[in-house]
């Protein structure tokens, strides 16, 4: 392509006069990023400017790996969640756990995390949230009232679904309670209600095979204690106290694997092998794959609003 | 009645030709080409592309190009139609998807397009806007048909999110072979080659243009009395209509003599009316509402200060159109445009409320002191900068360079799918490129182009409607160009 | 005065172009499409008859056959009918007006008339056909409430579908009557 003439856009504007007449020395002329004046360069010309305003992984984040280990914790707690919840059941189904004992001891771990739940903050939470405890004690009789009243009706409805299927639905549940659970990941997927939601329905499935009413209240009102209050104390737990965290998620890990031995050792293996790749082989892994990343930044990106400009309409 | 076509649009043939003289344009005029423009944007769709396709054509047609464009049907208006001097546009029954863009199947076009090529002797495909999924099908079957490509792109975009790597793959896939790439601004042209991984070298930058003559300055609209800040865009996210709410309580409660005029719909125009109830500013902030194109200029003109608060823009044609009309712009500092005008025309700005805030106060201590130049000097040094007939003289430069060069054979051509897109995406494409090819031998069998009535031009060196005398005694051809309907 | 030309459809087959000039001021074009051939009817009809007698090894009803036999007869007549035209006549005349004629293969006959006050002009218009794009001749109407404007296009030669060479023929003469016309009714 040939040169294009800059005749007539000798624009004198910054007090710079553009040498434009076809019989200048191009190379002496320096191109400029402007569009408003015609350069005796072709249009396709590539400068050695060209892309000097690219930059690359500013953003990226420097992970450290015992941090990232710290963090899988919380995958690694939900896990033992579902494990030990499985296994509770197993014992129920089996005649092993009498169902008052469960309660009397769900109970009791229940009014020791309400009592921690307060204390680790020193009721900084609850002063915020502005919570009385009257309204917590009647929210929670209200429950147990409730999903009392409700068991007969709980252990009798799925009764003409064969119990193949109510298995497999409470493994689909039981994975989507997984997949969708709140990990602190701002994703698109996550969803704390409908993984809780997902959670009580395996609870409700697998707890209409179990012998007898009374035994379905007490899965459920297990499956709220492990479902939706453990992960509530978790959470400060970790907030505030990271140490005793990792001992309560050690501690945790290992009554899951102590009971899922103690039904079969294969299951045991195959579950601690999962624990570990999650907690000491991804965070590696993720590592290791930082270094591949390569994110493009330039002048071309949508600009971020970075104020905050809802003060303006509240 | 017939002859309505050839002669009745208004201007007399001498006139057509005596257009095409005027400054060096027509120096030396080695070749012509058969451009079919394609897009999904056209009229009556308003907007950047849309105006963009139309003026160049124009421009092009005065240079002695045929040119036709091929977009999809808008409702009613369907088939074949004739635009000013001759510009015919074919509206193709397509189903519109999403956004005005048309569905794909990458095969299902294929028979009307290759139609319209083979009757139109065309020889240049010139698509436009990535997000036309008529221009990349277009594009892929030019490419099958051994037709000359060329691509503007018009848009900016990420590479953060899922969903620009999937539209950035696709543009590789459908860039790669294309012989030509236009690109409205240097920042697009970075933009377009690091998506589309290009070779720099086959990438042009031929910047947008408005029409001066229709921004042109008229002082005593507004009253000086007062101070007015106007807006004219889109309001959505994009365009930074959240920094605009926060830009209008900070300043008006600091200047009790500023008012704001906002011309433009959209989704966000909800937060603008939130802002003017809470701040009681009713008679402060006037929103216009969506606005014809032949409207802006009124607009502009009772203004002292233009703002553009975009987030990101290739090329903004919105503050050369409010420079044109003489006023001063402040914008954010976003994608292309620090390149669009020079420094004492605008005032950059970073995007946030602060820094636009501090922009616009500079804007109007300067007016106040009566620093800034007057309307009708900045129009007279914008109006040099951008026009569309310095746009269509760059884009023949191309179409010349372009026609030069080979298209790539089907062999090649896959080699250039498989080693430059990948090895997954790579293979399906090529495998889908030679279902193409032997769809259109299967065409070929069908109707052979012999069989194809050969069109006749409306524009172009034989078109009947630059003819110089279309009354002639061999005149009738010309009747062929019957009555658009 | 009367010739025969030869030109092809829109989709290669070949077309009979006949003009019968009358008068100055009376013209008649007839365009005729090939017979139904011998081949393609009996192809169809061995196409049908095998997918009946597919059928028939199925399901082992004779009922199938004669439904295809009553089928294939329905159907021809039906084509020969309503579908197939074999012959397509346009006469215009100066002072009266142009009438159109499309005669069926089965011999079945039907005219529009349209009377030269109501004809604003004849021109060949593009249209998107199908998968093609085509040139055809039409008739405009002129609106009884409008001088300038157009009521109604009536398309021309619509199952022939001639290309634009035979098109071009047709439209000249047309012109040249409608030229005729204007002017003789201009003058007095």
């Amino acid at each position: 392509m040939d040169l294009c003439k800059g005749g007539g856009t000798g624009l004198c504007l910054r007090g710079r006069i553009m040498c434009a007449q076809p019989g200048t020395n191009t190379k002496e002329a320096k191109w400029q990023k402007i569009l408003y004046e015609r350069q005796p360069f072709p249009d396709n010309y590539v400068d050695r400017r060209f892309l000097e305003e690219l930059q690359k992984n500013i953003y990226a984040r420097k992970y450290q790996y015992w941090a990232v280990v710290f963090e899988s914790s919380v995958v690694v707690q939900q896990l033992c969640s579902v494990c030990v919840f499985v296994v509770i059941w197993w014992y129920m189904d089996e005649g092993l756990l009498a169902p008052q004992w469960l309660f009397g001891t769900g109970l009791a771990s229940s009014l020791i995390g309400y009592v921690l739940f307060d204390l680790i903050d020193g009721g900084e939470g609850r002063k915020k949230s502005g919570r009385t405890r009257w309204a917590d004690l009647k929210s929670a009789l209200v429950f147990i009232t409730f999903t009392y009243g409700f068991s007969p009706v709980l252990k009798t409805l799925t009764e003409s679904v064969s119990t193949d299927t109510i298995y497999a639905m409470a493994v689909f549940m039981l994975l989507g309670h997984l997949i969708f659970f709140d990990y602190g990941a701002n994703a698109a997927i996550v969803s704390s209600t409908l993984s809780l939601n997902m959670a009580i329905f395996a609870s409700v499935c697998l707890a209409s095979r179990l012998p007898r009413s009374l035994h379905a209240f007490i899965m459920v009102t297990f499956a709220i204690q492990i479902f939706a209050l453990w992960p509530m104390l978790q959470k400060k737990l970790k907030a505030c106290t990271p140490r005793s965290y990792v001992g309560v998620t050690l501690l945790f890990a290992f009554s899951a694997l102590g009971g899922l031995l103690s039904i079969s050792a294969v299951g045991a293996i195959l579950f601690a092998l999962l624990l570990v790749s999650i907690s000491c082989l991804c965070p590696f892994y993720l590592i290791r794959l930082q270094l591949f990343k390569e994110n493009i930044h330039g002048p071309w990106d949508e600009a971020e609003i970075k104020e905050d400009l809802s003060r303006f309409l509240s | 009645m017939a002859y309505r076509g050839a002669g009745g649009h208004g201007q007399p043939p001498s006139a057509v030709r005596s257009r095409v003289s005027p400054g060096s344009l027509s120096t030396c005029r080695t070749r012509t080409h058969n451009i079919c423009m394609v897009s999904d944007f056209f009229y009556p769709n308003m907007g950047g592309v849309e105006s963009h396709i139309y003026q160049l054509s124009q421009c092009l047609i005065e240079r002695g190009h045929k040119v036709i464009i091929v977009t999809h049907a808008y409702g009613n208006r369907k088939g074949i139609r004739y635009l000013t001097n001759g510009l015919k546009v074919y509206y193709l029954p397509l189903k519109v998807m999403y956004n005005q863009s048309t569905a794909t199947t990458l095969f299902h076009s294929l028979p009307l397009l290759r139609c319209i090529f083979v009757r139109e002797r065309v020889t240049i495909i010139h698509s436009h806007s990535s997000f036309s999924a008529m221009a990349h099908d277009a594009l892929f079957h030019a490419k099958t048909m051994g037709l000359q490509t060329v691509f503007t792109d018009h848009s900016l975009f990420g590479f953060a999110d899922v969903s620009s790597v999937l539209t950035n793959k696709l543009l590789t896939v459908s860039l790669c072979d294309t012989n030509h790439i236009i690109c409205v601004s240097y920042t697009s042209k970075e933009n377009t080659v690091l998506r589309a991984a290009l070779n720099p070298e086959i990438v042009s930058v031929i910047p947008n243009a408005v029409d001066p003559t229709d921004f042109t300055p008229e002082p005593f609209r507004r009253h000086d009395s007062i101070i007015t800040i106007v807006v004219v865009s889109r309001l959505v996210y994009r365009k930074g209509t959240d920094l605009l709410s926060g830009i209008i309580p900070e300043l008006c409660q600091k200047y009790p003599d500023l008012n704001f005029i906002i011309g433009g719909e959209g989704p966000k125009r909800i937060i603008l009316e939130e802002v003017r109830e809470r701040y009681q500013l009713h008679d402060r902030v006037r929103l216009l509402g969506a606005l014809e194109h032949k409207d802006v200029r009124n607009v502009l003109v009772q203004g002292h200060i233009f703002l553009n608060t975009s987030l990101t823009e290739a090329f903004c044609m919105a503050i050369v159109e409010a420079a044109s009309c003489g006023l001063q712009v402040v914008s954010t500092r976003v994608g292309g445009i620090p390149e669009v005008l020079p420094e004492n025309l605008i005032i950059l700005c970073e995007p946030s409320v602060k820094s636009l805030c501090e922009g616009l106060e500079k804007a109007i201590s300067q007016l106040k002191s009566g620093a800034l130049p007057a309307p009708e000097n900045i129009h007279n040094v914008v109006k040099t900068f951008y026009t569309w007939r310095n746009v269509a003289e760059r884009t023949e430069k191309v179409y010349d360079r372009v026609a030069g060069e080979a298209v790539l054979p089907m062999d090649k051509r896959l080699d250039r799918l498989i080693s430059h897109c990948g090895p997954v995406t790579g293979c399906i494409f090529a495998l889908l490129a030679v279902f193409n090819f032997l769809f259109l031998l299967f065409l070929r069998w069908m109707t052979p182009d012999s069989i194809i009535d050969v069109a006749i031009d409306a524009t172009g060196p034989k078109g009947a409607w630059t003819r110089q005398y279309p009354y002639s005694k061999k005149g009738g051809e010309n009747n062929e160009m019957s009555k658009p309907r | 005065m009367e010739d025969e030309r030869s030109f092809s459809d829109i989709c290669g087959g070949r077309l009979a172009l006949q003009r019968r000039y009358y008068s100055p001021s009376c013209r008649e074009f007839c365009l005729s499409c090939p017979r139904l051939s011998l081949r393609s009817l009996t192809a169809v009809t061995c196409t049908v008859w095998l997918a009946a007698y597919g059928l028939f090894t199925l399901c082992e009803n004779s009922m199938i056959l004669s439904a295809a036999i009553f089928i294939t007869l329905l159907g021809l007549l039906g084509y020969l009918h309503f579908v197939k035209i074999d012959q397509e006549t346009l006469l215009i005349i100066d002072s009266l007006g142009i009438q159109m004629t499309s005669s069926y293969a089965s011999g079945k006959e039907s005219t529009t008339f349209i009377e030269m006050g109501k004809v604003k002009d004849v021109v060949i218009n593009e249209a998107i056909y199908m998968q093609k794009v085509i040139y055809y001749l039409c008739i405009l109407l002129k609106d009884p409430m409008e001088p300038h404007g157009i009521s109604q296009v009536v398309p021309v030669f619509q199952s022939a579908k001639p290309r634009l060479d035979c098109l071009i023929e047709v439209y000249r003469s047309c012109q040249e009557i409608l030229a005729h016309q204007k002017a003789t009714s201009a003058s007095p």
